[in-house]
């Protein structure tokens, strides 16, 4: 394996330059150029994704709103529900329905009763 | 004059001066619109698109006891109210017929009148539907057909306990009884919901001025009220009134070790899902808290107890007694003559002897006038004491205080205090005179009487509520145990039959003229008994009173079958074992 030197254009060396102490002293710069026309497409292509990824979001946010609006919904009418059962379960464990039940009807009183000491 | 020279423009270089014409005026425009009334179209497009809406609360439930399972008395269902547009109905005859099956007994009268009113836009064919009749109609999707969501307040034990509950009324404000006490923990706190809205009204989490204020819930209350002594009470107390002919019944079971109110019923009262067909806005009182009364002999029991409390009499000891007793310038005399000479106190409160009360009084004194300290001793047990002219603090609407002369007022005298001894001169409610009677037969503490058995957490659990502060001492235990032994005594001396053998039973008869037009009229009485039962100890105490128009009712014969009647089914129900 052979040493292959820098190719870099801009290279200084440290006797070359003011050198200090914890300073890079390379510097690399890109062989590519773009000129202004590049610039302008790059800029407005970014500011293209960064709106789109924005309204992406915004989008996905709207649609988790409805699908919580869904859940909403369907809790509520739940609760209803709930709350209708809770209704007919009162009504029907209530004292005149419990005592006019044929349950209620068919009970003796009975005869003696002993207590347990 | 020389010519300037005119330098002819391009035509690009006009359009480009017009074109940064044009952006100007729109720049300025813009800069106007969105910089300098940029606040007044802010809050146009907030009104627009950001809707608030109120998260209802719910209202609490109210419980009562079974045994010692909360069961529900008040609680609430969405119901609908169905109304038309005639202007728009295509089909008359199938709404009506659709309606009537799935509705008739929710709907309106002269439904055809109704809904071929072509003029009007509205018209209601039908309130408190239930979910499912208002789904099925809504299934046939006629044109014109609507629904209107509301709360209401559904009693599944009909008109149990009516004037305790109380009712909510059109605006939804708690009335009377619990409803009206406990209006503020039961109403809750409606949320708010701040949010930009769809066109559709669907809430969106976009903006930042969003707020969600959960809604706070009413409190779940449960009643110390027993609905199958609620029930026996209320039956017992109907039966009571046909018996006897009475207009008017109170009945107030209480459990004496705690101060629990287990019924409280009165009649004539009313149904609180239909309040609003209410003869009178008197039926909506509770009696039992709101009408003070002159309690009459009952209190008979309370002066003696106040002679065994000072050692100034014992039940055995003896005075002599006449027919008559003259205190100042008035005569007081003995409904039952005859007991005469050398009685006991028992034999006293046997007979309901006025004149053997009005001794114990002088006894608190010099024995022989009723003197200011035996006025001053009297008023100390009677109202410090026993509670008499107070608030009891029970959780019910319209408690009134009743009123108790001091005897440093110009009413105060001799002649006043020798009537409050057997009950006159005095007005108190029944909730005073149950509520006190419980220390004298409970070993002398006083537990002010409560409704309020606690709270339903979230999860349906019962949290007790907090204890009110017991009155320690208002007679000694011995005090106590001798005026329990005479009461016992007083019942077995005339009712003995009545009971259930092997429990310990007792109980005071009480027959108050009513005061018409500043006199006494004997033949407009007031009958009560209040009286206590239980096996070891005393385990529940009632008070039942019974009255009528021009009708004299007396307490042994009119109120205390009605006492003998629960008395005897409690014993069932709380499963008390005989002595012995």
């Amino acid at each position: 394996m052979s040493y292959q030197p820098l190719t870099t254009p801009y290279y200084s060396s440290r006797r070359q330059s003011g050198w200090n102490r914890n300073q890079n002293t390379v510097a690399f710069a890109s062989s590519i150029k773009l000129g202004p026309i590049s610039h302008t497409i790059l800029i407005a292509l970014m500011v293209t994704i960064i709106g789109l990824v924005y309204l992406t979001q915004a989008t996905m946010t709207t649609s988790y709103d409805y699908e919580a609006q869904k859940f909403d919904n369907q809790i509520a009418e739940l609760e209803t529900k709930n709350a209708d059962l809770k209704v007919d379960n009162a009504r029907l464990t209530a004292l005149e329905k419990v005592q006019s039940s044929n349950v209620a009807k068919n009970m003796t009183t009975p005869v003696s009763t002993e207590y347990a000491r | 004059m020389p010519q300037l020279p005119f330098k002819e423009m391009s035509r690009p270089a006009i359009i480009r001066w017009l074109l940064i014409a044009v952006m100007v005026v729109f720049g300025i425009r813009l800069f106007y619109l969105q910089v300098i009334k940029h606040a007044d179209y802010a809050e146009m497009a907030a009104a627009e698109q950001i809707k608030p809406l109120t998260i209802p609360a719910k209202r609490g439930l109210i419980y009562a006891m079974d045994g010692s399972t909360p069961v529900p008395l008040v609680i609430n269902q969405t119901l609908y109210t169905m109304f038309v547009d005639p202007s728009i109905v295509k089909d008359p005859s199938k709404i009506l017929d659709t309606i009537r099956s799935v509705a008739g007994g929710n709907l309106q009268p002269n439904l055809e009148s109704l809904i071929s009113r072509k003029e009007s836009r509205y018209q209601i064919l039908g309130k408190n539907l239930t979910r499912r009749q208002a789904e099925m109609i809504k299934s046939k999707n006629y044109a014109g057909l609507g629904f209107q969501e509301v709360t209401a307040r559904v009693y599944p034990e009909a008109g149990l306990a009516g004037q305790v509950l109380g009712f909510v009324n059109g605006d939804g404000v708690g009335q009377y009884g619990v409803e009206g006490y406990f209006n503020s923990q039961l109403v809750g706190k409606d949320g708010r919901l701040k949010s930009v809205t769809d066109p559709s009204g669907v809430p969106l989490t976009i903006g930042d001025k969003n707020v969600n204020i959960p809604a706070v819930d009413g409190d779940d209350i449960v009643l110390t009220i027993d609905r199958n002594v609620q029930a026996f009470a209320e039956k017992a107390l109907a039966e009571g009134l046909k018996r006897t002919k009475a207009t008017n019944g109170s009945v107030v079971v209480i459990d004496p070790r705690n101060g629990k109110v287990m019924a409280m019923a009165n009649l004539p009262t009313y149904n609180p899902a239909e309040f609003g067909k209410a003869q009178s806005a008197d039926l909506f009182n509770n009696a039992i808290v709101s009408a003070p009364y002159e309690p009459g002999s009952d209190i008979k029991t309370f002066t003696v107890a106040t002679g065994l409390d000072k050692g100034i009499i014992e039940p055995d000891s003896r005075y002599n007694n006449t027919d008559y007793i003259k205190i100042e310038d008035r005569t007081i005399q003995n409904f039952t003559k005859g007991q005469t000479g050398d009685i006991t106190y028992q034999t006293a409160l046997n007979y309901s002897l006025n004149t053997g009360m009005v001794t114990i009084a002088k006894l608190l004194g010099d024995g022989n006038s009723i003197t200011k300290g035996a006025r001053d001793t009297l008023y100390d047990y009677f109202h410090n004491r026993f509670g008499f002219g107070k608030l009891t603090g029970i959780e019910l609407s319209n408690e009134q205080p009743g009123i108790i002369i001091s005897p440093s007022q110009r009413d105060g005298g001799a002649v006043r205090y020798s009537n409050m001894t057997f009950g006159q001169g005095m007005d108190l409610t029944m909730i005073q005179v149950a509520s006190s009677f419980c220390s004298l037969v409970n070993g002398g503490t006083y537990y002010p009487p409560t409704v309020v058995e606690g709270k339903l957490d979230k999860d349906g659990n019962l949290v007790a509520a907090p204890k009110k502060t017991p009155k320690l001492g208002v007679i000694s235990k011995t005090a106590s145990d001798k005026v329990h032994k005479m009461i016992h005594e007083a019942r077995t001396a005339f009712f003995a039959n009545r009971d259930k053998p092997g429990y310990d039973i007792g109980g005071k008869t009480g027959t108050s003229q009513t005061l018409i037009n500043g006199s006494y009229d004997n033949d407009q009485t007031v009958g009560t008994y209040l009286g206590y039962g239980g096996d070891t100890e005393a385990k529940y105490v009632i008070m039942v009173e019974v009255s009528g128009k021009g009708m004299g009712l007396q307490g042994g014969t009119d109120a205390m079958p009605i006492f003998t009647d629960i008395s005897n089914w409690l014993i069932d129900y709380l499963k008390l074992q005989p002595k012995g």
